[in-house]
């Protein structure tokens, strides 16, 4: 040791030897491709999806029903976890190694888009739009910051259904409420006779949002809803702040004690176990509350839902949905099969056979409704804006995605224990600057 | 060269060299002689210059730079670099979430080794008097050790529960009738029962203590006390009882003998359970991320946790320079603070 001593770092410098890296090449321009023939496609795809349980057998299903058509296409599904995907496929699309096919959410679709990461879709959305199966308002939410499409829709969802069970509201006397007035009457109802009137499970951070979202939608409009997603105006847009005070009282009048310390799930089957009058969420609900709190709960007799009436009568009418997207890699080896799966997947083929089981809302117009399996579905169905008429958009946090999405979480949660609507405007003021760019 | 014996890691003693041999072959021996171990050690140099040295290089250099996890930063692409300088240091040290993260830290650091010192040491003490129970004690407390700290968080967060009919604690809260209570203590602020929400604040004028990171170091310290109890327990098996037994013949009671004979005789144990535990503590992650994801708001944010979620979550605002500043930040502490360690430890060796 005393010998070697003093040359031992020399020599682990010297061993710091050059690394040989292989720069990926990169792939020239391409403009928008056609889609094969059926079953003319052959070879090989990996697709990136995250669904488990029963939803991952439904979309396994939907995969099998692909590989049917076309024989001579192999595809493995890779599960990854829902909180995860957006940096695993960050790391694969980095790394120059993509999945052909990878499940997306707005945020992602545009920031992999804007990095000129994606096959593009114009032509297929141009013909979807043509036949009546998708509206232009679907083809803004798949598309890049170049407003060119880069994805498929392939699984719906519609937020803002205030879950309750018929048998605890006709328990305290309560029909269901069709105006503001009367959803927050029946809330003071069950207040008085000890029953909690929400469910909100806001420890995961995402369920808050559920509110934010049909609260702007109503109190400020779709248009305001729109522009703030798209950074066109900023947090201290009046129409803004002030669906943040309406949603101030309904927190401090209604919102449990508990609701920063409340799991989704806790939250879901203390609200299906007749713990808690209502429960604002999505319309996946009908999936969740029979499959985590008690399988013997029948969808549309047990527990059923109402869209959250309007908070003025006079707003025009407008659906916000959220729900998963596909997009394809432009890098893929297998281009045809690509383009081949992605078409499949936003086909009426496709989604009716997920649509049969349930707990599913096709964005292809094309389904028709008698393939849902239960009333819940077919009413959830029902509200999936499906003609033009109807103004669409995204889910706002899972539209802007990113830091923005994170620090509107944390502010969120933030602004449900203090109620203080300034400072939450000046937080997001701060944290979202794109309005002023 | 290969009849040659060679020797790898004690020098090869001089005598070695047979005598009488003519002055070249010798001085060329003497230099094969020097030269043998350094290659003998290459391999492994070269696995830790490889997964270590570099990376750590790397990261140090890549916090130079803007840049996020869709275009890494890339030492062999200097056209697609962007130096911004101290930048990525000055926005860091300058942003309240990084100081906030900071100061959750320092909560980690402060509490979670004295609880893991003081608790492993009384629990040791205890075991090496028990002759029967010792091995069942042991056990106990090392079973923890076998459950990874995601799972322990899980574990944990049922515990923890704010339903009474699945939280044990709030179990006992609502039998006791103080669930959901509000109570204040001068500058403290307590409620019980919002355990993972918003179980107290200590108001310090400058700053806001979440109590709610001490409810997050409970399950860190109940997974990671088996380490401290093996390591002090082993080092309690080196303290020869004769010396135990002279200071009860020389009347002293058991206070005095635990701090007077046996945490001397443990100093090196000690050393060693406090300072792994401080590094335990500087980068926890995968409690804090099952358990609160650092929130509610940022209350329980950690700054191991913020780096990630700049280079992993926030993509749309390349923040990986940032999220490497903190990290090099970090290193820096610790090492720091390890410094006495490792230099107890070299000082062993060449002892």
């Amino acid at each position: 040791m005393r010998i070697y001593g003093r040359r031992r770092l020399v020599t682990g410098f010297a061993c710091l030897v050059a690394l040989a890296l292989v720069v990926g090449a990169c792939g020239g321009g391409e403009e928008a491709s056609k889609t094969p023939p059926a079953g003319e496609a052959s070879g090989e795809l990996r697709v990136v999806s995250n669904w488990t349980g029963s939803e991952g057998e439904a979309f396994q299903a939907v995969i099998d029903a692909f590989k049917q058509k076309n024989p001579k296409v192999t595809v493995k599904v890779e599960q990854v976890p829902f909180d995860q995907t957006q940096a695993l496929l960050t790391q694969q699309f980095a790394a120059g190694s993509p999945p052909d096919v990878a499940v997306a959410l707005p945020g992602i679709i545009r920031t992999f888009a804007g990095q000129d990461l994606l096959l593009n879709l114009d032509a297929q959305w141009d013909a979807w739009v043509k036949d009546g199966a998708y509206t232009d308002a679907l083809r803004q939410i798949a598309s890049g910051p170049d407003g060119k499409a880069y994805a498929v829709y392939f699984k719906g969802n519609v937020n803002a259904l205030v879950w309750y069970s018929p048998e605890q509201l006709q328990k305290l006397g309560i029909g269901v409420p069709k105006t503001w007035a009367e959803f927050t009457a029946a809330m003071d109802k069950a207040k008085a006779e000890g029953v909690a009137p929400l469910a909100v499970g806001g420890k995961d951070g995402w369920p808050l949002t559920q509110w934010t979202d049909p609260v702007i939608l109503r109190v400020a409009g779709a248009e305001a809803f729109n522009d703030l997603a798209r950074g066109k105006i900023g947090w201290d847009d009046p129409r803004i702040v002030k669906s943040f005070q309406v949603l101030g009282d309904l927190v401090g009048k209604y919102f449990p004690a508990q609701a920063l310390g409340t799991g989704f799930i806790d939250a879901t089957c203390a609200g299906a176990k007749g713990k808690a009058l209502f429960d604002n969420q999505g319309a996946f609900m009908n999936l969740i509350i029979p499959a985590e709190c008690d399988k013997s709960l029948k969808p549309g007799k047990d527990f059923t839902f109402f869209l959250m009436p309007k908070y003025d009568a006079a707003m025009p009418d407008a659906q916000f949905v959220s729900g998963d997207l596909f997009v394809g890699a432009k890098d893929t080896k297998n281009k045809p099969a690509t383009l081949a799966l992605l078409d499949y997947l936003a086909s009426a083929d496709a989604q009716e056979v997920w649509a049969k089981r349930g707990g599913y809302i096709a964005p292809n117009a094309k389904v028709p409704a008698d393939v849902y399996p239960d009333e819940n579905d077919r009413k959830a169905a029902a509200l999936w804006p499906r003609t033009a008429s109807v103004a669409a958009g995204y889910d706002l946090d899972d539209w802007i995605g990113g830091e923005i999405q994170v620090k509107y979480r944390q502010a969120l949660a933030q602004f449900t224990r203090d109620r203080d609507v300034d400072k939450f405007i000046a937080t997001m003021t701060k944290v979202d600057t794109r309005a002023k760019d | 060269m290969a009849s040659r014996p060679t020797t790898t890691v004690a020098p090869a003693p001089r005598e070695a060299a047979p005598p009488g041999r003519r002055q070249e072959p010798r001085r060329r021996a003497r230099r094969l002689e020097r030269f043998a171990p350094y290659l003998f050690v290459a391999p492994l140099l070269a696995v830790f210059a490889v997964f270590y040295l570099w990376p750590a290089l790397v990261t140090v250099l890549s916090s130079f730079f803007r840049w996020g996890l869709l275009r890494p930063w890339s030492p062999v692409e200097p056209d697609r670099w962007r130096f911004v300088g101290l930048d990525n240091y000055t926005t860091t040290l300058t942003d309240p979430s990084f100081w906030n993260a900071v100061l959750n830290t320092a909560i980690w650091l402060v509490v979670f080794p004295v609880l893991v010192v003081a608790f492993s040491l009384l629990v040791s003490i205890l075991i090496w008097h028990t002759t029967r129970a010792g091995t069942v004690l042991r056990t106990v407390f090392i079973l923890p050790m076998t459950i990874s700290l995601a799972a322990a968080g899980v574990i944990w967060s049922f515990v923890y529960n704010a339903d009474p009919q699945i939280g044990v604690l709030n179990a006992v809260l609502d039998r006791l009738g103080i669930l959901d209570a509000d109570w204040r203590l001068g500058p403290l602020e307590l409620h019980p029962g919002a355990w993972l929400s918003n179980p107290g604040v200590l108001h310090l004028g400058v700053a806001d203590v979440r109590l709610t990171n001490l409810v997050l170091i409970v399950p860190a310290f109940w997974a990671f006390t088996g380490f401290g109890v093996i390591t002090i327990t082993a080092g309690l098996t080196a303290v020869p009882y004769e010396l135990v037994e002279a200071a009860k013949v020389d009347g002293a009671n058991a206070w005095q003998t635990a701090r007077r004979i046996l945490v001397p005789a443990l100093r090196r144990p000690l050393v060693v359970v406090g300072v792994v535990s401080v590094i335990f503590a500087l980068r926890t992650f995968d409690i804090v991320y099952v358990m609160t994801g650092g929130g509610p708001a940022q209350d329980t944010m950690v700054l191991a946790l913020l780096l990630w979620q700049q280079a992993f979550a926030f993509l749309d605002t390349p923040q990986g320079g940032q999220a490497t500043a903190i990290a090099v930040l970090m290193s820096a502490v610790l090492i720091a603070g390890s410094y006495p360690y490792l230099r107890q430890l070299i000082a062993g060796r060449s002892r």
